[in-house]
């Protein structure tokens, strides 16, 4: 008996580095690593949810994918929104990271309540914003009014969609961004910017020269972390506009989430998630080389 | 004298016991210990009965396990649920626009069988009871699939306030519609400037009211052929008619309007008409939420060039064919039990529009009724309604999405046959049957 409990006890102490990290590798292997590899097979298959099973079809859904007009309304679309809101966000968060970035009365308090909107919860902070965006009812269109402005339709307009739901994305994660660049601004040594002053360079200078190239590191590490999100923006639009007026908001993450969950064809809908999985996957490897360049300069 | 009088007598005698033996045959205690699970949507017709279950568990010894959820997570569950094949014995469903797909995908139990056995089904249930054009639309290949619950058409639903004040009158046909329209589309009442009328305009969702656009400007999903319309003549009619209506006189950014936006527009005061769910009459009359509460008269659909033609839409109860023979029976005694006379007056008298022309009939009903006009043209909705309000194919969301995009593009004053054209390819491409 106390033979068989060594013997296991042993068994255990040789293979501890396997041992130990099994239940979480099993638990990831269940909820991740098995539902993307599910999702990678009915991709090669057609399927309509309740209709009979997944009957394998090889590079069908592809390439019919490349023909599908609104799969490249889909990317028009995600280039679009992520393309503008992305470059405002890392301009803006950086901007106001530089004014943060020194002493003033109140800072502390400022600060806490710029980071509000990021905070709050999505979907809540979506609702309100459909109803402020709303071109008959809303609030923006009181305030431009009252100022004897013309109303704008919003959300509600082909051409203004993607830049008010723009404006929504900036408003809520450009503190996201402050922060992190904040963070990278106060770990910057010294030294540099003394040598720099004792030279006689102006703010602008120091900026273009010192700062930013120090910062590069930290602002794309920034742009990687909000552009993993950015790309699969879901959860904003569909509660503001569900891709409309007509598919003039619907990215390609909507419309994959619309064929495999409002038309329930899992196959073609799991292909176009492969798709924009590899644009998020792409897009963040060409980010990451940059990082590790601008890290070794 | 006498022997008629004794006659008389006897019939009289006879028929008591025939009805009396007849009722006596369903033993409501036969599956005693039973459990049927029921999957439902939220929806008023769940608020009357769910409370009242408990009778029924009395009644029969079944005990009756009912879940609820808000529209979109109940149609995402129900279709998981069906198809993983878990415990589910009934559940709720638009025949309308789902019982193609499960009927082919093997959901749907025949109820046929059930009705005609004397054990399981009282004389008293009285099929015919029921408005004739909503068992029609729970019919698949001549069978009967679904008990309706809730009865829905739509209606023109007109500021009566209004319309005395300015001397208009009910439009009676399309052209009419456009011309009150346009004379209220601008006019300040109460300091507010008013919409001619309000409509649904967000693609998919606006299909659904569109369809009676459709079928009055002699336009039809389908061709003989089994081909898509969309492209005819009286469909682009319909699409033109629709989009210019809702863009000329309507509320701005008229594209992402659904039903919510659209009524609560009417509801708020700002718009002289709306076309929508007559359902929605308990909205515009609740006075906590709704502004014109007592002013609204009610019409039918106005003619077009192919006449008045209303669709009819209802909900159903229906029961999983893949649940167990016992089970089945059970949940059928229990549908049977929801839809019986008494309970369709109780769900009338508490608002929700109920399947059975005797509720509707019925004295209890006709002197509660506020708003006669909207009953006696429901009913005439129903008699004249056209059951097939989506695309009659498997696939249903995704033609409704197809052919929504024309409509957002008619709203947007693009080119409507070029855009009515591409629909009709692509629906042809994409229709499963």
């Amino acid at each position: 008996m106390s033979r068989t409990v060594s013997a296991i006890s042993q068994f255990m102490d040789r293979r501890q580095a396997l041992l130990y990290p099994a239940p979480a590798v099993i638990v990831l292997f269940l909820i991740v690593v098995l539902p993307i590899a599910f999702n990678i097979y009915l991709a090669f298959t057609k399927w309509t949810v309740g209709l009979g099973h997944p009957v394998f079809v090889g590079f069908d859904n592809f390439i019919d994918l490349v023909s599908d007009e609104r799969v490249w309304n889909g990317v028009k679309v995600m280039v679009y929104f992520s393309g503008l809101s992305l470059a405002l966000e890392i301009g803006l968060g950086l901007l106001i990271a530089l004014y943060f970035n020194r002493e003033f009365r109140g800072s502390e308090i400022v600060q806490a309540i710029y980071i509000f909107p990021f905070a709050a919860t999505p979907v809540a902070v979506a609702l309100i914003w459909r109803i402020m965006l709303n071109p008959e009812i809303g609030v923006l269109n009181y305030l431009l009014r009252s100022l004897g402005l013309p109303g704008s339709l919003w959300v509600s307009g082909e051409q203004m969609v993607i830049p008010s739901l723009v404006l929504v994305d900036v408003w809520k994660w450009t503190p996201m961004i402050t922060l992190i660049v904040l963070a990278g601004l106060k770990s910057l040594p010294p030294d540099p910017y003394e040598a720099a002053r004792i030279d006689g360079a102006n703010a602008l200078q120091i900026f273009w020269y010192i700062t930013l190239p120090m910062i590069r590191p930290v602002l794309i590490a920034a742009l990687m972390l909000r552009s993993l999100d950015n790309l699969k923006e879901f959860d904003m639009i569909y509660t503001i506009t569900q891709g409309g007026p007509g598919i003039a908001s619907e990215t390609l993450y909507l419309y994959s989430y619309m064929v495999g969950f409002g038309f329930f064809k899992a196959g073609y809908g799991s292909a176009l998630m492969v798709v924009v999985f590899l644009i998020v996957l792409v897009f963040n490897v060409v980010m990451n080389r940059m990082r590790l360049s601008a890290q070794d300069r | 004298m006498r022997r008629i009088a004794s006659v008389a007598l006897l019939t009289l005698l006879c028929a008591a016991t025939l009805a009396a033996s007849a009722s006596a045959q369903v033993n409501w205690k036969q599956f005693q210990g039973t459990e049927v699970r029921f999957l439902m949507n939220k929806h008023p017709f769940t608020t009357f009965i769910e409370p009242k279950v408990a009778e029924f568990e009395k009644l029969t010894g079944i005990k009756v396990m009912m879940e609820v959820f808000p529209e979109d997570q109940f149609r995402n569950k129900r279709t998981i649920e069906l198809n993983a094949g878990g415990k589910l014995d009934g559940y709720m469903i638009m025949p309308g626009q789902d019982e193609l797909y499960f009927w082919k995908a093997g959901w749907l139990q025949p109820l046929g069988d059930f009705i005609k056995d004397p054990k399981l089904t009282e004389a008293a249930w009285d099929p015919k009871d029921f408005f004739a054009s909503f068992t029609k639309a729970a019919t698949v290949d001549g069978k009967q699939i679904g008990v309706v619950i809730n009865s829905e058409t739509s209606l023109l639903a007109y500021r009566k306030d209004l319309f005395g004040q300015f001397k208009v009158k009910v439009p009676a046909t399309m052209k009419e519609l456009e011309e009150t329209a346009k004379f209220f589309h601008g006019k300040e009442v109460d300091g507010k400037k008013m919409v001619g009328i309000t409509l649904r305009g967000k693609g998919a969702a606006a299909t659904s009211q569109w369809v009676d656009f459709l079928y009055s400007f002699g336009g039809s999903w389908t061709n003989a052929q089994g081909k898509s319309n969309l492209a005819a003549a009286g469909s682009i009619a319909a699409f033109k008619f629709y989009g210019d209506l809702l863009k000329n006189y309507g509320p701005e950014g008229g594209t992402m309007l659904h039903w919510a936006e659209s009524t609560s527009a009417f509801m708020e005061g700002k718009a002289a008409m709306i076309y929508d769910a007559n359902v929605f009459k308990s909205l515009y009359e609740n006075p906590k939420e709704s502004k014109v509460a007592g002013k609204v008269g009610y019409a039918i659909i106005p003619a077009g060039p192919a006449g008045s033609v209303p669709h009819v839409s209802n909900w159903s109860l229906s029961i999983n064919k893949n649940s167990p023979p016992d089970r089945q029976k059970a949940a059928w005694l229990f549908l049977q039990w929801a839809t019986n006379k008494e309970n369709s007056l109780g769900a009338m008298l508490a608002g929700v529009p109920a399947g059975r022309a005797s509720a509707w009939n019925s004295a209890e009903y006709k002197a509660k009724d506020a708003q006669p006009d909207w009953t006696a043209n429901s009913l005439k909705s129903f008699e004249m309604g056209q059951p097939q309000w989506n695309p009659p194919v498997i696939n249903v969301p995704e033609i409704r999405d197809i052919t929504g995009q024309v409509i957002v593009e008619a709203i947007q004053g693009k080119d409507v046959e070029a855009s009515a054209k591409k629909a009709a390819e692509l629906m042809d491409k994409k229709m499963e049957r």
